[in-house]
């Protein structure tokens, strides 16, 4: 049955597998053929015998990852900040796509969408100086024009550990919430304006015709971005949690996440064998949580499952 | 369902293969290219049988817009004395430190490499060759000039990399505006400093009568530990090191001694005073930068015989230093050359390498470009920009050289540096350890976790924002969990086989 339908599916198709074939040779170019240099999470590199050709040393590359007292602190790290940024990311990018939706003034929406998405165009060097002015001890914002004024005593946030968590989280949504609710706003627009009309005439309020007609229409693209985040959920923004920090080392605990902790032990060592192996690692990992995010959600409601 | 598989499967054969096909075709297409190129290159050049071309990589801090000229003129010399065509790709120095892992994994055309900081990384991935024999054949200008110092080169006997002749021999040591303590009537009183306790009145004074200058800064900023460059000999990482700057050779541990516990403490009660920010951690700024702009008074750093000249000269403003010790040869060799491992031209790199140091046209067209164009020769035999040209306006001002102690000098460096560098180098006392390199293939582990504890406490406890009351036994513990004496044990049982025992 399957097999007649792929037949009949290519006849009756076919242009549209053709203008698709463009699309899946960059795709297999770009991300498939590269994958054979995954076997270099198994070698000991030396550059005369090359990627291929090099000592297999079997899974020995991978044990710098977890043979050490850090192992917890950075897994705990990435996946704890992941998962905040995954539910708090749902909640704020949601809301401001629905309120920048209601703004009635073209003109004012355009305004407030460009405001909020430009910290997104800044480079992560930039913004670590950006918060370093506002936070540095001898000259940053907080502690000359706030604290001091007011009689407090100045805290050096880049020693501190407790400070770290929120405002990590803060500048994660001041750069990311911009680009992150464009694929909300556009889904709220795309919904049929007669369901408001509708709902408004029954005597719907706003908040009503929110949680009744407008999350529901968006609930496909929720849970498609939601499983993709929850794909890289062992991945960091490095940026965010190497640069934003400058690297102070007071602070680590908290800032720690694995790829920091891999580009730090190989910042020296340049060893590309544990690179890859690390890599390779936080893939597998991805993958498997994908897959069975989506088991989850094909349990639960089988029209909204990804694949 | 099963022929879908089936397909599948056969799908994922046919994808490998043609990955594989890809690869060995791009290989296979290359050779007769490269080989028929020569070939019109050869019938070019009727002068010489075969004209080899090599390419190397050199980081600067200089300008190459006008290469090809200068490499034009360079190549008539070069083709002429040793039947060799270079080609120089310089990078900038920020640029550099990002591109050179790539440029060492050995997929780029690469030649001839720069090593900044040590090549034991380059050594460790095999992307040194062996130069030993090529050396004795090719290499007899270089072995004059460097003589025992060609040892910072070598790793179990073999030579894998040629030094700089540069100054081997340096301590840790202070380095200050000379103008700021002469203005304050302080010149006695630093003559006198002998140690950093010493210093601290200075500093005091520095705080009370300069409000805007901080008095103590990091010499680099964060990206290197403010002990970067210290008294002791580090041997190449220092996990493990020699505490007397190498008169013994018994390895012990840095960071419990009771040195480094000192340096600490001085260094947290400075904080403490308000001698050094509060920031200093995340200090991004270098000392030259900071002290340009009269906010930075002192800093520790590599201190040698030249180091007050140079300092004064690049940075613009009169600067003294005070060096903490004697200086000693040391096992470190910042900058080296190698050749990579997959070079097809071994020969020619060694007969180049050997005519750069020794060649005094080839090193001023390197350096400097071309004469009357980029630079002029004045007065005193010193190099220096046209007159209305300056570092900005000239387009060529390479700068890289190895140690071609032969070329010109430029006109801001010390006129005598060629004799009080050979004077320095061959007087000073050598760390036992010169010539060790420590190859940490079995302890890669190790120091991959050792390295992620420093970067949580190190900075901090140099730079007195932590309490080494409280966090030096922390960190010490830290590195033992980390394996620290697996490492000082594995580097006491290399020294000790180098040094024969």
């Amino acid at each position: 049955m399957k097999k007649k339908n792929l037949g009949i599916r290519l006849k009756k198709y076919w242009p549209f597998y053709i203008m698709a074939l463009p699309g899946l040779i960059y795709f297999f170019i770009n991300c498939y053929i590269p994958m054979s240099g995954l076997i270099l999470a198994f070698e000991k590199y030396s550059v005369s015998g090359g990627i291929f050709g090099s000592k297999k040393i079997g899974l020995q590359n991978f044990k710098f990852l977890f043979s050490n007292a850090d192992a917890w602190i950075m897994t705990r790290n990435t996946l704890l900040y992941n998962l905040t940024f995954i539910v708090l990311g749902l909640v704020i990018s949601i809301t401001t796509a629905f309120l920048l939706h209601e703004l009635k003034s073209n003109l004012s929406r355009k305004v407030y969408q460009t405001v909020i998405l430009f910290p997104s165009l800044l480079s992560v060097i930039i913004v670590s100086y950006l918060v370093n002015a506002i936070l540095a001890g001898d000259t940053g914002f907080i502690n000359n024009h706030i604290l001091i004024p007011l009689g407090l005593e100045p805290i050096s946030f880049y020693s501190e550990k407790k400070w770290w968590p929120f405002i990590l989280t803060f500048v994660h949504f001041w750069q990311m919430t911009g680009t992150s609710c464009i694929l909300y706003l556009a889904n709220i627009s795309a919904i049929d304006t007669s369901l408001y009309e509708a709902a408004s005439i029954d005597g719907a309020g706003r908040l009503q015709s929110f949680f009744k007609i407008t999350i529901p229409c968006i609930i496909p693209t929720i849970v498609t971005l939601t499983i993709l985040a929850v794909g890289k959920i062992f991945n960091s923004d490095f940026g965010l949690f190497y640069q934003v920090p400058m690297n102070s080392g007071a602070i680590i605990d908290v800032t720690q996440t694995i790829d920091t902790y891999v580009y730090r032990g190989l910042l020296n060592t340049s060893n590309l064998g544990m690179t890859a192996a690390a890599g390779f690692y936080q893939s597998v990992v991805g993958f498997c949580l994908v897959f069975f995010t989506n088991m989850l959600v094909k349990k639960i409601s089988k029209e909204n499952a990804m694949f | 369902m099963k022929k879908i598989t089936a397909l599948l499967m056969m799908a994922v054969m046919l994808v490998s293969l043609f990955a594989g096909c890809g690869k060995s075709a791009q290989k296979n297409n290359e050779k007769p290219e490269n080989t028929s190129e020569k070939t019109t290159e050869v019938a070019k050049n009727t002068e010489s049988a075969k004209v080899e071309k090599i390419k190397i990589w050199v980081p600067t801090s200089g300008k190459y817009d006008d290469i090809d000229a200068v490499m034009e003129k360079v190549n008539e010399i070069t083709r002429a004395k040793i039947g060799v065509e270079v080609e120089f790709c310089p990078l900038q120095f920020g640029q550099w430190f990002g591109q050179y892992s790539l440029l060492l994994s050995g997929t780029e055309d690469v030649d001839i490499m720069a090593n900044y900081g040590g090549y034991l990384n380059a050594y460790s991935q095999g992307a040194c060759l062996d130069l030993t024999d090529l050396l004795n054949e090719y290499g007899q200008d270089i072995i004059a000039t460097e003589g025992e110092y060609l040892k910072g080169g070598m790793i179990d006997g073999r030579q894998y990399a040629i030094p700089i002749y540069a100054a081997y021999a340096w301590n840790m040591g202070l380095i200050y505006r000379q103008d700021v303590v002469d203005e304050l009537g302080l010149t006695d009183q630093v003559a006198n400093v002998k140690t950093l306790e010493d210093w601290e009145p200075i500093l005091a004074a520095v705080k009370e009568a300069k409000p805007d200058m901080t008095p103590y800064v990091m010499n680099t900023g964060a990206t290197a530990s403010n002990f970067q460059y210290g008294t002791w000999d580090d041997l190449g990482n220092n996990y493990g090191v020699l505490l007397d700057g190498g008169k013994t050779s018994e390895v012990v541990n840095l960071f419990e001694s009771d040195e480094y516990a000192r340096l600490c403490k001085i260094m947290y009660d400075w904080n403490q005073k308000g001698y050094s920010s509060k920031d200093i951690q995340t200090q991004t700024d270098g000392f030259g930068t900071l002290t340009q702009n009269d906010a930075a008074f002192s800093t520790l750093g590599q201190t040698d015989f030249n180091t007050k000249f140079y300092q004064t000269t690049s940075i613009g403003k009169p600067i003294g230093i005070v060096m903490l010790g004697d200086a000693v040869g040391r096992t470190y060799n910042n900058v080296t050359y190698t050749v990579m491992s997959n070079t097809k031209h071994p020969e020619a790199c060694m007969k180049f390498l050997n005519l750069w140091f020794s060649d005094i046209e080839l090193g001023n067209l390197i350096k400097y470009g071309i004469e009357g164009t980029h630079y002029v020769v004045n007065g005193d035999g010193m190099a220096e920009y046209l007159e209305g040209q300056d570092a900005n306006s000239c387009t060529y001002h390479l700068g890289a050289s190895v140690s071609n102690t032969v070329a010109i000098r430029w006109v801001t460096e010390n006129p005598d540096y060629v004799k009080l560098l050979n004077d320095a180098n061959s007087s000073a006392r050598r760390s036992v350890a010169l010539g060790f390199a420590f190859n940490t293939d079995s302890v890669t582990n190790e120091i991959t976790q050792l390295d992620n504890v420093r970067a949580k406490y190190q900075t901090g406890l140099e730079t007195g924002v932590m309490d080494p009351d409280q966090y030096l036994p922390e960190f010490n513990k830290a590195l033992k969990d980390a394996g620290i004496d697996k490492v000082i044990a594995e580097k006491q049982a290399q020294l000790d086989a180098y040094l024969g025992k």
